[in-house]
């Protein structure tokens, strides 16, 4: 019966690496490439301490597989091996301290840049950012904030406020407080891609989290706070973006999307959503007022 | 010869009840009692606890039927509940809100803490430092009777009494913040439907099972410093009254913020003071709130207990663990003092990493950086554990009994637990699975994978001395063959989950495309949920069943060296019918100098003559 | 013996078991299906029914009895429905005929649009000799082609222009499906806006059975047309908890609303019989009938009324195609015509001049339109706009009966109080586009007091007020101040919103 167990407890590990082998090939894993710059980088981070731990994991299973094994034979009657007599060895102690400690250390100092790019804003790209509204044609001064949106998040949806138009037709720079020429929009964040663009993050009630797993990005919105959140698509198309931080019993349903546009792409929407919000039931629309 | 005669018995006759006059029962039936005896009160919790771990684990079946089967019809108990009957018995969001919040609460306050502090330190710390009760026989009962009326509480906050207590919608209503309680959803009444009355009593319980707590800490640190036999130094004592002593220092230390915390925020959901509400948030079309607080508050505040927490449900674990495995393998611990010093690094350490729950919340990023770091350095202690536990087993006779076999599982899952950790800890890959199911794997690996085996462990092979019978080994194992395999199907695909990005705390992950590929998977875990969960029935069975019926037990069943051994089985008023003298360390197992592979710490030294010098000439 | 006059009926049967929409397919589902359909069997089915209206309870055993067995003749349950094809809701999938066949592949063509079909979608022949034979079940559809390639073989294939019936009441189906998950927990199953979540709501969520919804861009007396309740489901309600639902396909959207406007009437079906019987045969007066026909009865009178007879006279009634049955004839015909007529483009609002440019005159204008007397906006909504008017804490009459409420304020036609906006806040729950504002003010709100005033004003002058209503949440307000002078927008720098 001992023998079972040994097997046992050697058999698991096994089925456990095996499942994250296969678990690529079955969906089970990462939702696709990154499609971000920080998120590649965030995905480098997470292999590299898979390796890491994978071998740690197989290291230490296989290591109490022996001894298990090793154990169960010394408990058969025919053998005479002796127990070892030993409280233990200064040396291993030694070992076994410092090497994970250098590892870890490793770990933990190699990717301290990755979090100060991310949240720490004089490490935020700027310049880039800057040049992206540039294109855009912005009628901005420095002081101007840089953020393109403002997402609110409250009990259960993503209300987004873009900065407007002014008389000729450029777009205004994201104000503080709300403007008559404010464009409003619910659920659906459209951005320019390649390039980093920062949204403003709130709440108007109590905590969300913005996530966009595809980008990697994740945020949570605090009460009182404005919380500036600055991420970079690298392909146009739609994400999907939802909650991650318990709001309520609609925690689940805060489904939105962010479309990484074209710089076109992006002016074009804003200008839809202008004429849609000014729509007053005269001029013939073809459609109804929807996206 | 030593004037304790130690007999062999373990267990060769059966079925022998009261015939040689002890009342193996004695413990038992005084449960119902107010008694300050300790052995009584340890079993009070126990038992109590047992109960709890079947509520809370039928809470967790309702989180897992809605992912598996999300929006269908729950059998049997969907018509129990009056809102969702009107729904044809299906869970409605706020209601499974509820549940997972609950589920938490009761797991951590109700079942974890309270069995490794409540049960296993009360009925352990006097008998194996040789003490014949604890420092504060009062206010140890007064810890245990605390547990009864949270578990009222927690109770009114499921929304069990309904109109009664104030909760509209019965269960609806119940609380459901998550366990974590952040403000301003659980500050603010008008939030959530749990953030009302439901909300009210949650808090109620919580300051009331921290008070029991305190009761407990204060209790152990005096007894372990003041009351040990003579003989007994600090560095003989086994390792689990260590854990338990360094255990209790980390609630002294940590409850106290969190009962404050309760308090504020209880104020804050009841009087509306605002200690963690900012101004002008306008929640379900209320007024605006007056404001002048921070949620922020909330999560140092909390988290500043609760990382100390996790510790404390997962310390006295690693201490009974290594005793466990010592007597099993026959060899000493390896690495005494390091297990020893590992376990105070772990619980220094714990009170420097409580932000490592907070990354992604919007504090200081430098804050995140620091934290970082020392949250990473919290996995060496624990890592030096694990290696010194399979060093413990390494050269030694394994006798593969069920305690054996659950304190390897110990050391298994706590390696996956430990291991997922380190994700965590690395702040930008914290960025993605923050708040996923990874998170989820975690914490299931290290309390149930690594803590509840060690419990279920501790039941059996403290058992005997409890109780004077053995619980039975055939059942023992199948209960954990079924556990085993159960927890593993249930919470390793948690992993992968995680990292495919299916948040927590969703009703209904499917609704975005991008997860809907994981519901067979889900589907599966819930099945090897629904088999763990009812496996527990064979673990309780059996205990039920030994109490009666199991083979009778002598002192010391599993020729083990710490005092406890050394006691009756049970153990009657005033522990030891001879006050034990300490002579050496617990685990001097398989002495090649001693007749026999056990060297109990009672038994007095053996003077020896010297053996004769072999002639010159040879 | 009922003798109505309806058209077929289907009957839309589902799996008793599941109510999840069918999300994977994998063959696992279906084993965990067979399990959870056993679990369920064990366990009993779930009763899921219709919950009844406040005042059912109160009508008499036998008149309940004719509501609900009338009500379910039509409707159903919500898991083994009832589509009647009286009432105007889009049901199938699509109809159409046939136009090639062979004995297992069908080339349809069908009435556009038709939302998707997928393989497991049934063929229900409506002419031919095909026709009381059972329905066929479409194993592939090519979009492109129109072609059907059927589950079974059939024996003779039909002929061209065979009517057929593509997924007969599926979109009904379907819109039941993702009602339960979306929609119920706050709506509740029969629409009553009254599920397990609503109490802990503000406002409550809508209630259909009265087929009153509020935000509509229709006539003030015509009800909601299709297009309102998609822009509600599709771009939700700000300030409040109905969300939006923008990432619905443009199938389930159509699907959820078809079933909504189902609910919606059969709600108002009850509505209607309910109160209609009340009159008569509800507790209350039918206790006063007997106490009348009792002293009649003392009096020596010879014709008075007993429970039986009253009894007696309701069977009477019911059984008689000229009473009970023309009279909820005419309910449904009526019912169905308001709802028929709301959809065409006359009942839609046309302003017919655009919206003046926003500017301080038109904002001078507006403010002043609103502080007249003869519109009387502040009698509710304040004189600086914050919502709250001298009606807020006067006794009012109720919408429907006319009778004084009992407790100071405005109530809505669901009965529950309710709050005249406070402009400032910016927040426009039925939209921000101007077309919306200028719907509020021309045909009010419907079911709640705001009254409609296109008969009163001009367009111009609608949007004037539309112009003052988006400046208020700009204007900085000084006690005393009085007529302030409105400043134009585009002169300003920077504006501040005061909330």
């Amino acid at each position: 019966m001992k023998w079972f167990w040994c097997v046992f407890f050697a058999f698991w590990p096994l089925v456990a690496v095996v499942l994250c082998a296969i678990a690529p090939s079955m969906g089970w894993w990462l939702p696709g490439p990154a499609a971000s710059p920080l998120g590649h980088r965030i995905d480098d981070l997470f292999y590299m301490i898979l390796v890491i731990t994978t071998i740690t994991f197989v290291g230490t299973q296989v290591g109490l597989a022996y001894v298990l094994f090793t154990g169960a034979r010394r408990t058969d009657p025919d053998v005479q091996e002796k127990t070892w007599f030993s409280h233990g060895s200064h040396e291993l102690e030694v070992i076994w301290s410092t090497v994970p400690a250098l590892v870890l250390l490793f770990i933990a100092l190699y990717q301290l840049n990755v979090w100060a790019e991310y949240r720490v804003k004089d490490a935020f790209p700027k310049k880039d950012m800057e040049s992206v509204l540039a294109r855009l044609h912005q009628k901005r001064t420095a002081r101007d904030s840089i953020a393109l949106a403002e997402v609110t998040a409250r009990q259960f949806e993503w209300r987004i406020r873009y900065p407007g138009f002014d008389a000729e037709g450029n777009l205004l720079p994201l104000q503080e407080d709300p403007q008559p020429t404010d464009l409003y929009a619910v659920n659906d964040l459209h951005l320019p891609a390649n390039a980093p663009v920062m949204i403003n993050l709130k709440t108007q009630d109590v905590q969300h989290s913005f996530f966009l797993p595809d980008l990697r990005v994740k945020q949570d919105a605090v009460p009182g706070l404005v919380i500036p959140v600055w991420f970079e698509a690298e392909h146009i198309r739609s994400y999907p973006l939802l909650c991650a931080e318990l709001c309520g019993w609609g925690h689940y349903k805060m489904k939105a999307r962010f479309v990484a546009e074209s710089d076109a792409g992006f002016l074009n929407y804003l200008r839809n959503l202008h004429s849609q919000q000014n729509y007053d039931g005269v001029q013939q629309k073809a459609d109804d007022g929807d996206e | 010869m030593s004037s304790i005669a130690i007999t062999h018995d373990a267990g060769a006759q059966s079925h022998q009840p009261a015939e040689d006059g002890i009342d193996r029962l004695a413990l038992l039936k005084q449960v119902y009692k107010f008694s300050t005896d300790h052995k009584v009160i340890g079993i009070q919790f126990l038992l109590f606890n047992l109960v709890m771990l079947m509520v809370g684990g039928a809470l967790a079946l309702g989180v897992r039927w809605q992912l598996a089967f999300p929006w269908e019809q729950v059998p049997i108990f969907g018509h129990l509940v009056a809102k969702n009957i009107s729904m044809g018995g299906q869970i409605s969001p706020e209601f499974y809100t509820m549940l997972f919040t609950m589920h938490a609460s009761v797991m951590i306050w109700l079942v974890i803490i309270p069995v490794l502090a409540g049960a296993f330190g009360n009925f352990l710390i006097p008998l194996m430092i040789g003490a014949d009760d604890m420092a504060f026989p009062l206010l140890n009962a007064l810890s245990f009777w605390l547990m009864l009326p949270t578990a009222f509480f927690f109770a009114m906050a499921l929304g069990l009494g309904g109109e009664l207590s104030g909760v509209r919608g019965g269960m609806d209503g119940g609380s459901a913040q998550g366990w974590t309680s952040y403000p301003v959803l659980s500050a603010l009444k008008q939030a959530s439907p749990g953030s009302e009355a439901g909300q009210f009593w949650w808090l109620m319980a919580v300051n009331c099972v921290g008070v029991s707590s305190m009761m407990g800490s204060v209790n152990y640190m005096t007894t372990i410093i003041n009351m040990r036999a003579p003989g007994m130094t600090l560095f003989r004592m086994p390792l689990t009254i260590w854990s338990m002593f360094i255990t209790a220092i980390l609630q002294a230390f940590a409850l106290p913020v969190l009962t404050a915390t309760g308090f504020m925020l209880m104020m804050d959901n009841t009087l509306g003071t605002c200690f963690f509400v900012p101004s002008g948030l306008v929640v379900n079309n209320a007024e605006p709130t007056l404001g002048g607080g921070q949620s922020l508050l909330w999560q140092h505040l909390f988290w500043f207990y609760s990382h100390p927490a996790v510790y404390i449900m997962v310390l006295p674990a690693m201490g009974m663990v290594s005793d466990m495995l010592s007597c099993t393998c026959r060899r000493p611990i390896f690495g005494y003092k390091p297990m020893v010093y590992s376990l105070a690094a772990i619980a220094g350490l714990g009170f420097i990493v409580w932000g490592h729950h907070m990354f992604i919340s919007g504090m200081n990023p430098a804050l995140g950086m620091t934290f970082m770091v020392s949250t990473i350095m919290i996995a060496l202690p624990s890592a030096v554990k694990v290696f010194n536990w399979i060093g413990t087993i390494w050269g030694g006779r394994p006798e593969f009994n069920c305690v054996f076999l659950n304190c390897v599982a110990f050391v298994s899952m706590f390696i996956v637990g430990g291991l997922s950790g380190i994700f965590m800890a690395a702040v930008p890959v914290d960025i993605y699975i923050h708040d996923t199911y990874f998170i989820v794997a975690h914490f299931h690996y290290v309390l149930f994978g690594a803590t509840l085996f060690c419990v279920f462990g501790g039941i059996h092979f403290w058992f005997p001395k409890m109780f004077g019978r053995l619980m039975n080994e055939t059942w023992g194992k199948i209960h954990f063959f079924l556990t085993f395999i159960g927890f593993n199907g249930t919470f390793f695909p948690m992993h992968l989950l995680g990292i495919a990005g299916m948040p927590r705390r969703y009703a209904d992950p499917y609704l975005h495309p991008y997860l809907e590929h994981l519901l067979p998977l889900n589907q599966f875990m819930t099945i090897c949920a629904i088999i763990m969960g009812f496996a527990q029935f064979i673990l309780i069975g059996n205990f039920l069943w030994s109490c009666l019926y199991g083979k009778i037990a002598g002192r010391n069943p599993w020729r083990a060296n710490g005092l406890e051994w050394s006691a009756p089985s049970p153990p009657g008023h005033g522990n030891f019918d001879i006050p034990p003298i300490v002579y050496r360390g617990p685990y001097e197992y398989s002495d090649p100098d001693h007749d026999s592979d056990f060297w109990p710490q009672w038994e007095p030294p053996v003077v020896r003559p010297k053996k004769p010098e072999p002639p010159a000439d040879q | 013996m009922r003798t109505f006059i309806h058209d077929q009926k289907v009957s839309a049967g589902m799996e008793a078991a599941s109510m999840a929409p069918a999300i994977s397919r994998s063959g696992f589902r279906c084993l965990v299906g067979i399990f959870c359909l056993g679990l369920t069997l064990f366990s009993g089915c779930g009763k899921l029914d219709f919950t009844p209206r406040e005042e059912f309870s109160r009508l008499e055993p036998y008149a309940q009895n004719y509501v609900s067995t009338v009500l379910k003749e039509y409707y159903g349950t919500p898991t083994e429905m009832v589509v009647w094809d009286r009432l105007p809701v889009k049901k199938h999938l699509s109809t159409g005929k046939v136009t090639e066949a062979t004995d297992h592949q069908v080339v349809l063509e069908l009435s556009e649009p038709h939302q998707e079909i997928t393989s497991g979608t049934e063929l229900l022949w409506t002419s031919g000799p095909l026709k009381n034979q059972g329905s066929s079940w479409i194993r592939n559809w090519d979009e492109k082609t129109h072609t059907a390639t059927l589950v079974t073989a059939l024996k003779d294939p039909p002929e061209a222009g065979t009517t057929v019936v593509v997924g007969p009441g599926q979109v009904l189906v379907r819109g039941r499906h993702l009602y339960a998950v979306h929609c119920q927990h706050c709506h509740g199953v029969s629409g009553d806006g009254n599920g397990p979540t609503a109490e802990y709501l503000n406002p409550l969520p809508r209630d259909y059975r009265k087929g009153v919804f509020k935000f509509t861009l229709t006539q003030a007396q015509e009800r909601a047309s299709r297009e309102d309740l998609a822009r509600t489901v599709e771009e939700g309600i700000p300030g409040t908890y109905m969300p939006s639902f923008k990432l619905l396909t443009p199938d389930e959207s159509e699907s959820i609303i078809e079933y909504v406007l189902w609910l919606s009437m059969r709600g108002e079906t009850e509505y209607q019989l309910v109160r209609f019987l009340s009159d008569d045969y509800s507790k209350e007066s039918v206790a006063e009938r007997v106490k009348d026909g009792l002293e009649k009865k003392k009096a020596g009178e010879t014709d008075y009324e007993t429970y039986a007879s009253i009894r007696e006279d309701f069977v009477t009634a019911v059984n008689d195609p000229e009473d009970m049955q023309s009279e909820l004839d005419s309910m449904i015909e009526l019912m169905v015509s308001r709802w028929t007529s709301s959809q065409t483009p006359e009942a839609r609002l046309a302003p017919q001049e655009n919206r003046v440019a926003y500017d301080a005159r038109s904002i001078a204008h507006g403010r002043e339109l609103y502080l007249s007397k003869d519109l009387n906006c502040v009698a509710c909504h304040g004189d600086a706009g914050y919502g709250d008017g001298p009606q807020t804490y006067s006794i009012t009459k109720d919408l429907e009966t006319g009778k004084e409420n009992v407790e100071p304020g405005l109530y809505d036609a669901w009965g529950h109080p309710i709050q005249p906006r406070n402009l400032h806040t910016g927040i426009y729950r039925g939209g921000r586009r101007p077309i919306d504002l200028y719907s509020r003010v021309h045909a009010g709100i419907k079911g709640t007091p705001m009254p409609a005033f296109g008969a009163k004003l001009k367009d111009q002058d609608i949007w004037d007020i539309v112009n003052f209503i988006y400046s208020v949440p700009f204007q900085t307000e000084q006690a005393g101040s009085g007529m302030q002078k409105a400043e134009d927008p585009a002169s300003a720098e920077k504006e501040v919103a005061i909330k």
